[in-house]
C-alpha cells in the first residue's frame, strides 16, 4: 500500500443471521482513502454506508459478521488489518477515537443525557493524551473554542439539553477531533440541521481538515452536501459500489443508471420549472437470499435481459478515476467485462445442459 | 375575497403558555391561497411553520385570527369560528398529509381500514361495499397495488407509506391537501416518485397544496408561490422564481445562500447570520431578526417593520426592501 493511502476497504462483506435466513447487506465493498482528502460515499437508506463505516472502527452489533479486509496505515505503526482485531480488545480502543474518530448522525442522541458536555469531551482527552485532570481540561476547552462554541467556561458545565441542535453538533465534532485523528468518518452529520446550520457545520468541518490535514469519510444521501464537501464520490447500491470517481466527473459525467436515476431526481434550484422530476421505478429489494444477478436489475431502464439476470458486473476503471459496475456502460473497460460475462454465461450453459 | 381565491389566511397568531411563559408560535400571519396553485411556507426548525399548518386545519385553536375559506358551495365562512356541525363539512374539504409516514398509520389496522376510514367517519350512511371500492380505486390512484390491501402498514416502505398517507387524505375528494413535510423522511429517489404523484393528482383533481418544508430545493420545484417564515413571523411571499431569484429580505437571502447545490462547479458565497435563532418566549426589540442581520440599522432595532406591498407584488417585511439589493439564484435562460 502506498504511503499517501490512509484507509483501504478490499471485499467488504457485513451479513447478519436472522430467523429467516442471512441478510448480506454489504456484499464486497472496496475502496481506498488517501490522506486529507474527502471521499463521499453515497445511497439510499438500507443500502449498507452506515454498516461500512461501523465496519471500520468493529463497533456494529454482535450479530453482523465482517468479512474482508480494511488495512488502515498507521503513521506510527505501520499497516493493521482493523478486521483481525478483538473488537473489544486494547489496540482497537487505542485507535478508536484516537487515529479515527466518528461522528454521529444525531447530536441529540450521541451523547449521554447524564453527565456535562466538558466531562464528556474529557473523556477522550484523559483516555488518549493525558491523565493530567487540569491539562486535560485545558486541551478540551481549547477545542471547543475551536469549533467556534462561545463563553466556553460556561458551557463546558452544562449539560446537552441545554445547548442547541447546532451547539450540540460543534460539541461533537469537538469530541471527535480532540485527539487529532488522521482519519474522520462523519455519519449524516448534518442531516438532523436546518439549511443555515448545515452550512455553517460543513464550513468548520472544511476548515478543521485543512488544519489538521484528516482525511474523512463523508456519508450522506444528500447529494448537493456530497457536490459541497466531496473530493471523491462513491455511490452504493444494494451493499456494493456501483460508480465512484472525482466529484465533478460523477455530477458532470454519471455512468451507471442508478447514479444517473439518483441525479435526476435531485431538483435543482434555477431549472427549468415545467421539468417532471426524474424517479427510478420500483424500490431497493431486500438483501436476502440474493441471485447472482446485478442488484440493479429489476429498477434498470437500460439493462440487457439474458446477461444482467446471470451475472453481476464489478468495478472496473474506465479512466483514471473513474470506475463503474454496469455491462450496459459504452465504455472500453465495461464493454470488455461485457464479452467475457456472456463467455461465460454461454460456457455455463453448455456445461449445465451435458451434465 | 376575491373570485379565484380558495383561502384566505387573516393575522392568524397562536401562543402557547405554559408555566406563566407565553411563547408565540406564530404572530401576525396573512396569506391568500389561489384555487388550484401550490404554496410553499419554508423556515428553520421551531419557525411555526408546523404550528401555522395545523392553526389552518384547526387542529389547534389559533389564539387570534381568520381563516376565511371559500366552501365548494361558494359560501364565504371564517373555518376558525364555524360551529362544530359546519366544521365536520368543511373539514371534508380540507385534509393533511402528516411528515412521519411510520408514525402518522394505526400499525393495527389494515391499511384498506386506514384509507377508509375518513369515509366511515364522514359518511357513516355509505354502503361497507362501496367504501372498499373507493378505497381500492384510490390506492391504485396513488399507485399501491389493491391486492396487499389487507397488510399492516409494518410491511410497507417509507415511500409506500406515505402513498397510504396521501391515499387516505384524498379518499373524501378535498379541495385543500396541507402537506406538513409530506417527503421530508424519504430517500431521493422517493422523493421524486411521491412528488411527481403530487403533481399529477393536482392537474386531474384540481387540488389546492400547502405545502410546509425545510427543504427548499423542493419548495422550489413544487410551489408556485412561497413564503419564508422566521421566529413565527411571515417574512417574505412572493412568486417562487421571484422569490429565489430576487429575494428582497436580509433572511431570504440568508437562507438561500446556504443551500447545498448538487453541483460541485457551483460556488456560492455563503452570508453568514450572526449568533442563533432567539428564544420566541423573550423575542429580540423591533425587527425579530435585526440581532443576526448584515444589513440592520438604529430603525431596525427599535421599530417592528410591517409585511407590506411592494412594487412587484410581493409582501416583505423589511425597512430596507427597497433599497437593498439581494442575493439570489441565477436562473437559466431556458
Amino acid at each position: 500500500m502506498d504511503k499517501d493511502t490512509i484507509l483501504k476497504v478490499s471485499d467488504l462483506h457485513v451479513d447478519i443471521k436472522m430467523l429467516e435466513g442471512k441478510l448480506t447487506p454489504v456484499r464486497g465493498v472496496n475502496f481506498e482513502i488517501k490522506r486529507g482528502e474527502t471521499l463521499g460515499l453515497v445511497g439510499e437508506s438500507g443500502c449498507g454506508k452506515s454498516l461500512t463505516c461501523k465496519a471500520i472502527l468493529s463497533i456494529n452489533d454482535k450479530k453482523c459478521r465482517s468479512t474482508g479486509s480494511i488495512i488502515f496505515n498507521n503513521e506510527d505503526e505501520g499497516e493493521i488489518d482493523l478486521l483481525k482485531l478483538d473488537p473489544k480488545g486494547e489496540k482497537i480502543r487505542d485507535i478508536r477515537g484516537k487515529h479515527i474518530s466518528m461522528i454521529f448522525q444525531e447530536p441529540m442522541v450521541a451523547f449521554s443525557p447524564m453527565y456535562t458536555i466538558g466531562n464528556q469531551i474529557n473523556e477522550c482527552t484523559r483516555l488518549h493524551i493525558t491523565k493530567d485532570r487540569k491539562k486535560s481540561k485545558e486541551i478540551s476547552m481549547e477545542m471547543m473554542r475551536k469549533v467556534g462554541i462561545a463563553n466556553v467556561e460556561k458551557r463546558y458545565n452544562q449539560y446537552p439539553h441545554e445547548f442547541s441542535g447546532g451547539m450540540l453538533q460543534r460539541a461533537l465534532i469537538a469530541m471527535a477531533l480532540v485527539c487529532n485523528p488522521s482519519l474522520l468518518i462523519a455519519d449524516e452529520p448534518t442531516t438532523a440541521l436546518d439549511v443555515t446550520i448545515q452550512a455553517q457545520i460543513l464550513e468548520l468541518m472544511k476548515e478543521l481538515q485543512k488544519t489538521y490535514n484528516m482525511a474523512i469519510l463523508f456519508i450522506t444521501h444528500d447529494l448537493g452536501v456530497v457536490a459541497k464537501m466531496c473530493d471523491r464520490v462513491a455511490v452504493m447500491y444494494l451493499g456494493k459500489i456501483v460508480e465512484s470517481g472525482t466529484a465533478e466527473e460523477i455530477y458532470a459525467n454519471p455512468q451507471h443508471p442508478y447514479t444517473r436515476g439518483l441525479m435526476g431526481s435531485v431538483h435543482k434550484i434555477g431549472g427549468k420549472k415545467t421539468e417532471r422530476l426524474f424517479s427510478i421505478d420500483g424500490t431497493v429489494p431486500l438483501a436476502m437470499n440474493l441471485p447472482k444477478r446485478c442488484g440493479f436489475y429489476d429498477r434498470c431502464d437500460v439493462r440487457i435481459e439474458g446477461l444482467c439476470n446471470n451475472a453481476d458486473p464489478e468495478l472496473v476503471t474506465t479512466d483514471g478515476q473513474h470506475q463503474i459496475a454496469c455491462f450496459a456502460c459504452k465504455n472500453e473497460a465495461c464493454q470488455k467485462m461485457r464479452k467475457e460475462a456472456e463467455k461465460r454465461i454461454v460456457l455455463e450453459k453448455t456445461a449445465g445442459k451435458e451434465a | 375575497m376575491k373570485k379565484d381565491t380558495i383561502m384566505e389566511v387573516e393575522h392568524l397568531h397562536k401562543r402557547f403558555t405554559s408555566k406563566g411563559v407565553t411563547v408565540k408560535a406564530v404572530t401576525d400571519v396573512s396569506f391568500d391561497v389561489k384555487e388550484g396553485e401550490t404554496i410553499g411556507i419554508v423556515g428553520e426548525s421551531g419557525c411555526g411553520k408546523t404550528t401555522l399548518g395545523r392553526c389552518i386545519v384547526r387542529a389547534y385553536q389559533a389564539s387570534e385570527g381568520k381563516v376565511m375559506y371559500r366552501t365548494a358551495a361558494g359560501e364565504e365562512v371564517d373555518f376558525l369560528t364555524v360551529d362544530k356541525k359546519k366544521m365536520k363539512e368543511i373539514r371534508k374539504e380540507i385534509q393533511m398529509i402528516f411528515q412521519d409516514p411510520y408514525s402518522s398509520l394505526d400499525p393495527r389496522m389494515t391499511v384498506l381500514d386506514i384509507i377508509k376510514e375518513p369515509l366511515k367517519a364522514n359518511f357513516p350512511d355509505m354502503p361497507k361495499s362501496e367504501m372498499d371500492d373507493r378505497a381500492k380505486a384510490m390506492a391504485e390512484k396513488v399507485g399501491l397495488n389493491p391486492a396487499y390491501l389487507m397488510r399492516y402498514p409494518h410491511a410497507f416502505s417509507g415511500g409506500q407509506r406515505q402513498r397510504i398517507g396521501i391515499a387516505r387524505a384524498l379518499i373524501i375528494e378535498p379541495r385543500i391537501i396541507v402537506c406538513d413535510e409530506a417527503v421530508s423522511a424519504l430517500d431521493v429517489s422517493i422523493q421524486a416518485q411521491v412528488i411527481n404523484l403530487l403533481e399529477d393528482l393536482q392537474k386531474e383533481l384540481g387540488l389546492t397544496y400547502l405545502f410546509i418544508s425545510h427543504d427548499l430545493s423542493v419548495v422550489e420545484h413544487i410551489s408556485d408561490r412561497v413564503g419564508v417564515m422566521y421566529l413565527g413571523q411571515m417574512v417574505e411571499f412572493a412568486d417562487t422564481e421571484a422569490l429565489f431569484s430576487h429575494p428582497m429580505h436580509p433572511y431570504t437571502e440568508a437562507l438561500l445562500s446556504g443551500v447545498p447545490v448538487a453541483d460541485p462547479t457551483v460556488h456560492i458565497e455563503r452570508i453568514p447570520l450572526k449568533g442563533e435563532i432567539p428564544n420566541p418566549a423573550n423575542p429580540p426589540s423591533g425587527c425579530y431578526f435585526h440581532e443576526r442581520c448584515s444589513y440592520c440599522t438604529e430603525k431596525c432595532v427599535h421599530e417592528a417593520p410591517e409585511l407590506k406591498s411592494m412594487p412587484d407584488g410581493r409582501l416583505c417585511a423589511c425597512h430596507r426592501a427597497e433599497e437593498l439589493k439581494l442575493r439570489g439564484f441565477t436562473y437559466s435562460e431556458e
